[in-house]
């Protein structure tokens, strides 16, 4: 009996094995190792030649320049505005904790090129910074936001919630005895933040910051949008540009950009990596969520009012505007009742066949993405927590690259590895609305991996174990035990690939073709057409759906923990 | 016999974690396996379960090879209950369907029980006194509560073998005590063989039939809980179960010379041929009494703990220092010169005991 059941479950794992090999292979690893290929390749056979042409080239030292502004910039930007929110967060006694944190993940939830959108429209020439401007003495003119540092700020602005992210858990994870120690030596309350707390928490702000480098590198919405009407290009618009343009060679030369652009970005990624294990090594268990800093009731409240102004000036008053614009009959004309028309919304919804098939597409997307992440995912999520080995280490580390690779990046090696899977046969993926889901998967899988990961941690191996002694390990274990207790984790990373794939713009940018237009294209092509009112008034759906989504997500866990988890009775 | 380990190892990389592990678990025994903690005394048990296969050897039971070097049968397929250290209850399911899960699953489950599952699950509940808690989620429970269901759901398919993992120590002391009775009454009640890990001796000392001693991997020494305790074969299990001073000397017999003064005899008929060979005379706290009459060994008293019933006092001589335990009858205090003999009686009484072994 022991020989069979073990012959079989060998036999098993090899065929798993196998099949789990031959996916990562086809979908994460060919693409990449043929874009590389495709660098060093021209009709005489392999050479440096596409790299000395490239980099011989002025607009390509122009653009590398660009991007080192943008990215050094909008990184310093986050840091800061990172570290700030993350200490008042954590260690202060401002009420409202949690709606706060709220939004200051909004820039996150909300794609960039729909933030940009709105500060585009908030800083617009007859927009509501202009209004309040004009009340102020003087001739002040509000910022050109189609410009590098306009380009800046919103990715700041977009990124902070990284730092923000990496870096409360961090400063809650220092035990607060350190600081009253530094405190009870003599040292003041800005010295000891400066020579204890600071100190410790940098390798997670480092991290973080390195997060926000890497999503600047990645980010194409935000200088899309910004920098293409002015001609102020970075790697990843080059990128885009030069396959879009179609000129000689174009395809030779986006690919070398696109290796050096991945190889940076996999650099920093690496670098990130590093500091964040670095910063997991002095943190103790349990994050200490009390208040460190007790502020006398007007200061807090001072604290409280900045806090909130800069937060709505920066979430809530430039989607405001936006929503205002897509409200306005024609483009240009003034916010008054007269002018106001839901016909924009009629437009995009009911009108334009563009519109209406690419909310179709994004949609099927989005789902058949979800579904594949949600079970490919969740199973390697499974593997990775209960058999951590070298193995299963490694896969998660190659799932991760296309995630870590930028997006324009990412979508040539598709391009490259789909066109023609095999050297002579084009099976029509690309050009297809195929070639779209197998890039969403591959490069959506991460998210839920991660999400699953995290399900799984917080469910202690004996509590399966004690399932198994109890005489069950197939379909019951699962359905029983192990399945009502990952549920909410996994729903909540199944929610993130989903609105992050229905309103993907990066690479459906590069592999669309008639008929496949995801909501993200649509938008980028009407804004980019000048149609600002049609463009807005989709942004404000797509915002309105996010929102619900994430509202129905809360109601959803609340109910969990109620119905399956019985939390409520505990207290 | 229920279960049977032999020869069995374990490797993770270069780390042995067992070594020529042999050990026999017979029907009905309640086997406590002791040792600190990175013995491999969780990784053995971890075996038996059959969450873990060993590296070399092989485990049997029922007279069925369970596990080699080559395969094993994963803890489903075993006729096994299981109580974990963290409990590992279900924070979904309520105290019933807990002990209803193993009814339903287990695969060693008598035609009887099949039967009755719901008498089944009252009478495992009113067993561990839990009747009226049955419908309670595990976040209402206290932890003597938690320990009582884990233990209830373990015992209810009436597994051959139950395995605990340091099932008390997550309970603080007082309810350590009062669940070692519970144990007690539930291994006599269902007469299951029972294999318990601890680090803790007095608790195995109390509860178990055989003890194992575990150190590095390796087994020290397996006996009554009576013979690890007066008659350890090891320098080792002698200072880990019976806290010993291990004192250096020469043999001569059953005649020790402590520190090779042949002016001071000590009988040691008791002690086992392994510690004579090593030239060691294992004295637990309470084998020794200090005193002002001079003819035993010279030392100065260097610490004091008052205990209430009795002081322990840490007597420093030459370069060694002894744990010794005394009465309130005379009281020392630290910097007192005083000399150290072996107790008469509690020698005498132990020649008895050894004799009857």
């Amino acid at each position: 009996m022991l020989q069979s059941f073990v012959h079989r479950v060998q036999q098993q794992n090899k065929w798993w094995f196998l099949m789990g090999a031959l996916f990562v292979v086809i979908f994460f690893v060919v693409p990449i190792f043929r874009l590389v290929f495709l660098s060093f390749s021209s009709e005489g056979g392999l050479t440096f030649e596409n790299y000395t042409s490239v980099l011989q080239d002025r607009s390509t030292w122009k653009t590398i320049e660009n991007t080192l502004y943008v990215v050094v910039g909008s990184s310093i930007i986050a840091i800061i505005l990172g570290i700030m929110t993350a200490w008042v967060v954590a260690y202060t006694n401002i009420r409202q904790k949690k709606l706060i944190q709220l939004f200051i993940f909004l820039p996150f939830i909300i794609p960039s090129y729909i933030t940009t959108l709105a500060w585009t429209q908030f800083m617009s020439k007859n927009g509501f910074f202009a209004h309040l401007l004009s009340l102020l003495p003087g001739s002040l003119e509000p910022l050109n936001m189609y410009s590098l540092h306009g380009i800046i700020i919103v990715m700041g602005l977009s990124h902070y919630p990284l730092v923000y992210l990496l870096t409360v858990g961090v400063l809650r994870k220092i035990p607060r005895d350190l600081e009253y120690a530094a405190r009870v030596s003599g040292a003041s309350k800005w010295r000891s933040f400066k020579n204890i707390t600071l100190p410790l928490a940098l390798p997670g702000i480092a991290s973080g910051g390195f997060l926000a480098f890497i999503a600047s590198l990645d980010n194409f919405g935000i200088p899309a949008f910004l920098g293409i009407p002015g001609n102020i290009r970075v790697l990843s618009t080059y990128i885009y540009e030069q396959i879009v343009g179609l000129g000689p060679n174009s395809f030779e030369r986006a690919a070398t950009l696109s290796v050096i652009l991945g190889f940076i970005a996999l650099t920093g990624t690496f670098i990130q990596w590093l500091l964040l294990k670095k910063s997991k090594n002095n943190e103790t268990a349990v994050e200490d969520k009390e208040p460190r800093f007790l502020f006398s009731k007007r200061k807090r409240l001072t604290i409280e009012l900045l806090l909130w102004s800069f937060l709505l000036l920066t979430t809530m008053v430039p989607l405001i505007s936006m929503l205002s614009a897509s409200l306005i009959k024609a483009y240009g004309l003034p916010f008054a009742p007269e002018n106001i028309s839901l016909k924009n919304y009629q437009f995009v919804l009911l009108e334009n066949q563009k519109a209406i098939t690419s909310l179709k597409n994004s949609a099927n997307l989005a789902i058949i993405t979800t579904i594949f992440c949600l079970v490919i995912g969740t199973g390697i999520a499974y593997i990775r927590t209960k058999k951590p080995s070298i193995l299963s280490k490694g896969l998660e580390m190659i799932i991760g690259i296309p995630y870590a690779l930028p997006g324009t990046v990412l979508a040539l090696a598709m391009i490259f590895a789909w066109m023609e899977p095999i050297p002579g046969w084009n099976p029509g993926i690309y050009g297809s609305i195929m070639i779209l889901l197998i890039a969403y998967v591959t490069r959506f899988l991460i998210l839920q991996v991660r999400g699953s990961i995290t399900a799984f941690m917080q469910v202690d191996s004996s509590i399966e174990e004690a399932a198994r002694v109890s005489g069950s390990n197939g379909f019951f274990k699962w359905k029983k035990v192990l399945l009502p207790l990952i549920i909410p984790g996994v729903i909540s990373g199944a929610l993130l690939v989903f609105l992050t794939a229905l309103t993907e713009l990066t690479v459906s940018s590069l592999l669309w073709s008639s008929g496949t237009e995801t909501i993200g294209l649509v938008i980028f092509n009407f804004e980019q057409a000048g149609y600002s009112t049609y463009s807005t008034a989709f942004s404000c759906i797509v915002v309105l759906f996010i929102l619900l989504a994430f509202f129905m997500l809360a109601i959803l866990q609340k109910l969990w923990d109620r119905r399956v988890l019985h939390h409520d009775r505990t207290n | 016999m229920t279960a049977q380990i032999k020869n069995v190892g374990k490797s993770f990389g270069s780390f042995r974690a067992l070594q020529q592990i042999n050990l026999d678990i017979n029907e009905g025994e309640f086997v406590a396996i002791l040792g600190p903690s990175g013995c491999g005394k969780t990784t053995l048990l971890r075996l038996l379960a059959g969450f873990d296969s060993p590296t070399s050897g092989e485990v049997v039971m029922k007279n069925q090879v369970v596990a080699d070097e080559m395969s094993f049968l994963p803890p489903e397929k075993r006729n096994i209950g299981m109580v974990f250290q963290s409990f590992a209850l279900w924070p979904h399911m309520n105290v019933r369907d807990h002990i209803r899960f193993p009814l339903k699953h287990h695969q060693f489950l008598s035609e009887d029980l099949k039967k009755g599952m719901d008498f089944r699950v009252d009478e495992v509940l009113k067993m561990v006194d839990m009747y009226h808690l049955g419908e309670r989620m595990p976040s209402e429970l206290s932890g003597g509560q938690k320990q009582r269901v884990a233990l209830a759901r373990a015992i209810a398919p009436k597994p051959a073998l139950l395995l605990m993992d340091e099932p008390l120590s997550s309970l603080d002391a007082e309810l350590r005590m009062s669940m070692r009775k519970e144990i007690q009454q539930l291994h006599q009640l269902t007469g299951a063989s029972i294999v318990y890990v601890t680090h803790d001796q007095s608790e195995a000392l109390a509860m178990a039939d055989k003890i194992v001693v575990m150190n590095k991997g390796k087994i020290e020494q397996v006996g009554t809980p009576k013979e690890i305790y007066s008659s350890p074969t090891s320098p080792f299990v002698a200072s880990f179960v019976g806290k010993a001073n291990l004192i250096q000397g020469k043999w001569e017999g059953n005649v020790f010379y402590p520190f090779h003064q042949q002016s001071i005899k000590w009988d040691g008929t008791a002690v086992t041929e392994e510690l004579r060979r090593a030239n060691l005379f294992p004295a637990r706290p309470e084998q020794l009494e200090i005193s002002f009459r001079e003819a035993g060994i010279k030392g100065v008293i260097t610490n004091v703990q008052y205990q209430g019933k009795e002081i322990h006092y840490t007597v420093t001589i030459k370069e060694e220092q002894w744990v010794i335990h005394q009465d309130l009858d005379d009281m020392f205090s630290i910097g007192e010169e005083v000399y150290i003999h072996l107790k008469e009686s509690q020698t005498r009484t132990e020649k008895k005991q050894l004799h009857f072994v």
